[in-house]
């Protein structure tokens, strides 16, 4: 907890990435074969749903039927504990691929950084 | 008219004996200022000539005088120096205010906290608790300073260096489908969005 801040100001200042910036690497770099990403709900049927746009990620289509959920079965706020956990699933799989996205920048940065040390000696 | 209202009540408060020597700064002061613009008129409710302020004392009989008639004792009573402004005889009494008066004494006016015949400021009515208050803080002036202008620049340092040094999660940034909501976000639906590629991992 912290410790890519530590890295990033004070030991490592050339090889931590900067979430700000866009990351360089190829995404293909290293990999066999990458699947892409997998887009369920529609722009028309986000559209539709209302979903706010900041909501509009990979996980959407869960948040769809969440919401529907939640419409149908109002007042009865304690009926959608399913679709809520879904939803947070997902969600929680998303971040997970962020903070590996993280660490596959990080640790392509010291190779490359390792690279050109071995070729400079 | 508003002055001779005033008069009637303060005659009928302060009955026919002496009067409290208000000085200058009370509405008898005014009406006499203003009935001596016609000169020798004054109310018969006002202070009698011997009690209302004179030139400044030049010899120490007069000086006595002086303090006789503001009810003072001749070793403090000191006349505002004479600078040319006109306040004649009137003392000059230290500039503190009736915060600094001891609250639990009982007082002959207890909301003024002042017994009656003790000679009035200057500026008395700007010295009442509910105007200027001289009573010293509770901390020197100095040490209230550094410490408050201490923490605000102690706390800009520190938003400064949260600006320069910001903190964040270990997380590359959130992947949005559609070229980055290219539509969603109001852009031009005519230009073609660069490709963007989103990958499992």
């Amino acid at each position: 907890m912290g410790a890519h801040l530590a890295r990033r100001y004070i030991t490592e200042t050339e090889t931590e990435p900067d979430p700000a910036k866009p990351f360089g690497f190829d995404p293909e770099f290293g990999f066999g074969e990458r699947k892409e990403r997998e887009m369920v709900a529609s722009q028309a049927q986000m559209n539709l749903a209302q979903v706010p746009v900041l909501q509009r990620d990979y996980c959407a289509h869960h948040l769809i039927k969440l919401m529907k959920c939640k419409r149908d079965n109002w007042p009865n706020f304690l009926a959608c504990k399913h679709e809520r956990h879904d939803w947070d699933y997902y969600e929680h799989q998303d971040y997970v691929m962020r903070m590996k996205e993280y660490e596959r920048e990080r640790r392509l940065q010291m190779r490359k950084k390792r690279v050109e040390e071995a070729q400079a000696a | 008219m508003r002055i001779s209202l005033f008069n009637v009540t303060a005659t009928i408060e302060h009955g026919c004996r002496g009067f409290q020597k208000l000085g200058s700064s009370s509405f008898q002061g005014e009406t006499a200022r203003l009935l001596g613009a016609f000169s020798q008129i004054r109310a018969a409710s006002g202070p009698s000539k011997g009690l209302l302020p004179g030139p400044y004392p030049q010899t120490p009989e007069e000086r006595a005088a002086a303090a006789k008639k503001y009810n003072m004792r001749v070793e403090d009573y000191e006349p505002i120096p004479d600078n040319g402004e006109g306040y004649g005889d009137y003392p000059q009494l230290p500039d503190r205010s009736q915060h600094e008066r001891d609250p639990w004494y009982s007082w002959d006016h207890p909301d003024l906290r002042r017994n009656w015949g003790e000679p009035i400021h200057w500026d008395f009515d700007m010295f009442i608790r509910n105007r200027v208050d001289t009573s010293p803080s509770p901390v020197a002036w100095r040490t209230m300073c550094k410490h408050l202008f201490g923490f605000v620049g102690f706390m800009l340092l520190m938003f400064y260096l949260g600006e320069k040094f910001p903190s964040y999660q270990p997380v590359a940034p959130k992947q949005y489908p559609y070229s980055n909501l290219h539509l969603e976000r109001g852009e031009d639906p005519e230009k073609q969005p660069e490709e963007v590629k989103h990958f499992n991992i």
